[in-house]
């Protein structure tokens, strides 16, 4: 009884089929599917073009940032010989500011002075 | 294993994985029988049982560079469609599940012979738990022995064996006291 009904039961649930039209469509979209799945896979495929565009434009962007950066350097290095030439130029007028004021007070000292004009004591006889 | 589903080999499955549209369709011609007529007697009602069918072989689509054979993809195919259908049996309720149009296509037409245990079969499937359900698909449709069924459910082997138990009791009764069903089945 129990092998009977369960070959009974085995009958009765043989797989059916879906439509005709179902498995075409279904056929059509998992095959589409693949398609573009392949390629996606192809894109990725071109990975190492995609790499070494991103590797040029970090070496563009490296260089870039290098040159900018020496430049910066270049402009700073100008500046501060330019203030270093401006204190140069300052103290050099300083001392020679000294230097001048110097000679001044050594030919004021050494030329004679003016003779004092007679006291009016002076001339006066017997006193 | 069905007819069509032992004509596809190993060799084409390779093709298919290698991206051969040919061979996808072959795979898709030979296995679809097995997974459509599991979402349909799954699910109850040709277009969710169609949704599924075709959702599992797009997942299929995705995975196919992990199936290792063309046992593994029987093994694969018959999981996904079982687990896919027993969740949304449980997300949505019995009530709208079948209709009686779509009842009377859960049943293999070309069996003949036995219209009784056609109808018992019928309201049994539509009674069964989900997981029940699933169990009697795998070991009558499917032809799996116990222990492959509960590899593919991932349940214990003793769970499937009760299962099996009570679903094919409950057939017996209904064949052996079909009028006391038949008025159980009318007042309800």
């Amino acid at each position: 009884m129990s092998e009977d009904l369960e070959s009974r039961l085995r009958a009765a649930l043989t797989p059916v089929a879906p439509d005709d039209e179902f498995t075409q469509k279904l056929i059509a979209r998992v095959t589409a599917e693949q398609g573009s799945q392949a390629h996606a896979r192809g894109t990725h495929r071109r990975g190492p073009t995609a790499t070494a565009w991103w590797l040029s434009a970090g070496v563009a962007a490296s260089l870039l940032i290098a040159v900018g950066a020496q430049h910066h350097l270049q402009e700073r290095r100008e500046t501060e010989r330019g203030l270093e030439a401006r204190r140069e130029v300052i103290e050099a007028l300083r001392m020679t500011s000294q230097k001048l004021n110097l000679a001044y007070e050594v030919i004021k000292s050494q030329s004679p002075s003016p003779s004092p004009s007679p006291s009016p004591a002076d001339d006066k006889p017997g006193v | 294993m069905n007819e069509a589903a032992a004509g596809f080999s190993d060799e084409q499955l390779v093709k298919a994985r290698a991206g051969d549209s040919a061979a996808l369709a072959l795979l898709i011609r030979a296995h679809q029988r097995s997974v459509y007529s599991l979402a349909l007697r799954l699910l109850g009602t040709k277009e969710l049982a169609e949704d599924l069918t075709q959702e599992v072989f797009m997942q299929l689509n995705g995975n196919l560079k992990s199936i290792a054979s063309n046992t593994h993809l029987l093994f694969w195919l018959r999981k996904v469609t079982s687990f896919r259908a027993i969740d949304q049996l449980r997300r949505r309720s019995r009530i709208e599940m079948t209709s009686l149009e779509d009842e009377a296509s859960l049943i293999s037409p070309a069996e003949g012979g036995d219209p009784l245990l056609q109808r018992h079969l019928q309201q049994l499937l539509m009674e069964l738990s989900p997981p029940a359900r699933a169990v009697l698909l795998l070991r009558y449709q499917e032809d799996l022995d116990p222990v492959d069924i509960a590899r593919t459910l991932e349940m214990p082997i003793n769970t499937v064996k009760s299962h099996l138990q009570r679903s094919l009791g409950i057939l017996r009764q209904r064949i052996a006291h079909p009028d006391r069903h038949r008025c159980e089945d009318e007042s309800t």
